[in-house]
């Protein structure tokens, strides 16, 4: 073999040994760190940027003004902040997500990102402040004693800690649910109606738009360092890695806002983004708008004046 | 140049034009061409030998270092398309189709990508609209038009940034490298579109190394070499035919 007039080394000539001939096979290995965050951002990406299933449905939350859906949604969030009864808040997440699955969101899918998420994040946070020693109040669940006081988790700290998982619950089912039911696109434009300045509308658009490029390239990089990695890195290894495609990726999405850029000269931008979208309120969006009022002025009603 | 030009309108015009990126790395090295209407002319060259930069040149996205560029009888600088009346008249008449359709495919939908050149050209939203249906129609992608541009394939994107530029109507249509990285299918379509636009009148230019399907594409060749320099300009035929020109411009390979 020979390239540009130059002959091969032998060593290229040779096979190189592969599989052990007697088909034993060796010790595995779990993936690492980085294989497993990469991997799980892209997933994670992925499903938040191809799940526009139900946005794109023809059904009543979805036809709503995303405008009017925002401004609805920030009346419910006010509400669920105000709110001191867990039950109220509890009524408000299942009252959404029965409005959701009403409107082709599937209710489970919704519950599990809202459950699964809200008692990993939050209880870093709130499980300290269950203790006596945080809280202090009457011992349901004693842990043992401390100069004679017994020390455990508290009624009044449990009920702290309930209401604020109920709490954040109860908003990231009114922010999901609006994400859910609309499209980004649609979504920035009912920012940009709301008085968000174009640049930081055009600027989060064409950030969401090339986020998953940037991913591509980022995974593209890894999966070419382990095409050609025989033992698995480790976690230092793993950093050292991700600190120098850091560069790489940069030198890429720097070359990437360039072309964008010079696209987007070239097509006659000066600098004043313009869109199709007009604003159309119609019976719809009112109605949507009311009910929203409606809920949160009745769940604000029941928390202060039924429930005291 | 070819004899079938005469007595046509000179759209653009290079003259002595030099560009080197950070005043380093050599792009251009004193290139004469012009463009004249209804011509297609193909600018053929090696990776690297700066037809990509010259296209830029012709677009007013790059600016030469010496020498001087001319398009419908204006001098085109940064300073002069700093003119709003100039810079529109000049973006409409002159569209170009980028390499990486991801790069110019960034609005978030397929219908507003196609409208961004209108809209941003002064056309109403209403005259806008009808100007998208069509296009869409035209390239048979109107299915597309909801959809985000990361959920379309290569191809797809590549209809959809030609889509962008056809909506505008210009005169001139610059291509990078129209075929590259495009499906069979796809790369037919984009030949057999090429043509139409030609029977249609349009001025094109296209920057390529892929001489299979050159005579499909383009009348005219004006080869660049690896010293950034035109080293020759006439009939694509007769360019094909030059077996050491080719060679010598790293196009073709000593079989």
């Amino acid at each position: 073999m020979s390239t540009a007039g130059r002959e091969a080394p032998a060593w290229l000539l040779r096979p190189e040994p592969g599989l052990c001939s007697c088909g034993c096979v060796g010790r595995r290995r779990r993936g690492s760190f980085l294989d497993k965050t990469l991997r799980g951002t892209t997933v994670a990406l992925a499903r938040v940027l191809f799940d526009d299933d139900e946005a794109e449905r023809d059904l009543p939350l979805q036809r709503v003004d995303p405008a009017v859906k925002i401004v609805a949604a920030a009346l419910l969030l006010l509400a669920a902040a105000l709110v001191h009864h867990v039950v109220v808040l509890v009524a408000l997440s299942l009252a959404l997500l029965g409005l959701a699955a009403g409107c082709g969101v599937p209710a489970g899918r919704l519950a599990r990102r809202v459950w699964f998420t809200v008692p990993a994040f939050t209880a870093v946070v709130v499980v300290p402040a269950t203790f006596s020693f945080v809280t202090p109040g009457e011992v349901v669940l004693p842990l043992g004693t401390w100069f004679g006081h017994p020390v455990g988790l508290t009624r009044q700290g449990l009920t702290a800690a309930l209401l604020l998982v109920a709490r954040v619950g109860a908003c990231l089912t009114v922010a999901l649910s609006l994400t859910m039911t609309t499209r980004w696109d649609r979504l920035l434009g009912g920012a940009r109606r709301l008085g968000v300045p174009r640049a930081i509308v055009m600027v989060a658009s064409m950030a969401f738009r090339y986020l998953c490029t940037l991913l591509e390239t980022v995974t593209d990089l890894f999966t070419a360092r382990k095409a050609r990695t025989v033992n698995p890195s480790d976690a230092t290894e793993g950093r050292r890695f991700v600190a120098a495609s850091a560069g790489t990726v940069f030198g890429a999405s720097h070359h990437l806002a360039t072309e964008v850029h010079e696209a987007m000269i070239a097509r006659g931008y000066t600098g004043e983004p313009r869109t199709l979208a007009r604003a159309r309120v119609r019976r719809v969006d009112a109605l949507w708008f009311l009910g929203a009022l409606a809920a949160a002025t009745l769940a604000l009603g029941v928390d202060r004046v039924v429930l005291g | 140049m070819s004899s079938s030009v005469e007595g046509r309108r000179p759209l653009l015009r290079v003259a002595g034009v030099s560009f080197s990126y950070l005043g380093r790395f050599a792009a251009l090295d004193d290139v004469k061409l012009s463009i004249h209407e209804g011509e297609s002319v193909a600018l053929l060259g090696a990776n690297g030998c700066g037809k990509s930069t010259l296209l830029k040149v012709l677009d007013g996205l790059v600016f030469p270092d010496a020498g001087t560029y001319r398009a419908f009888g204006e001098e085109i600088t940064e300073r002069s398309l700093e003119d709003d009346q100039l810079n529109r008249a000049f973006r409409g008449r002159v569209g170009f189709v980028f390499q990486n359709a991801d790069a110019q495919v960034f609005s978030p939908t397929v219908r507003e990508e196609v409208a961004f050149g209108p809209l941003n050209l002064g056309l109403d939203r209403g005259d806008a609209e009808e100007r998208v249906h069509d296009v869409l129609e035209l390239l048979d992608i109107a299915e597309l038009a909801d959809r985000a541009p990361y959920q379309l394939s290569g191809g797809q994107k590549k209809r959809v940034a030609i889509a962008s530029v056809l909506v505008m109507n210009p005169e001139v249509i610059l291509f990078d490298e129209p075929t590259a990285a495009l499906d069979p299918r796809s790369t037919r379509w984009l030949v057999e579109l090429l043509g139409e636009l030609r029977r249609a009148g349009k001025t094109i230019v296209i920057a390529t190394h892929d001489l299979e399907r050159l005579p499909a594409m383009a009348d005219r060749s004006v080869v660049i070499d690896e010293a950034h320099r035109v080293v020759r300009d006439g009939p694509t035929a007769e360019v094909l035919d030059d077996r050491e020109l080719l060679e010598g411009a790293n196009l073709a390979d000593q079989a």
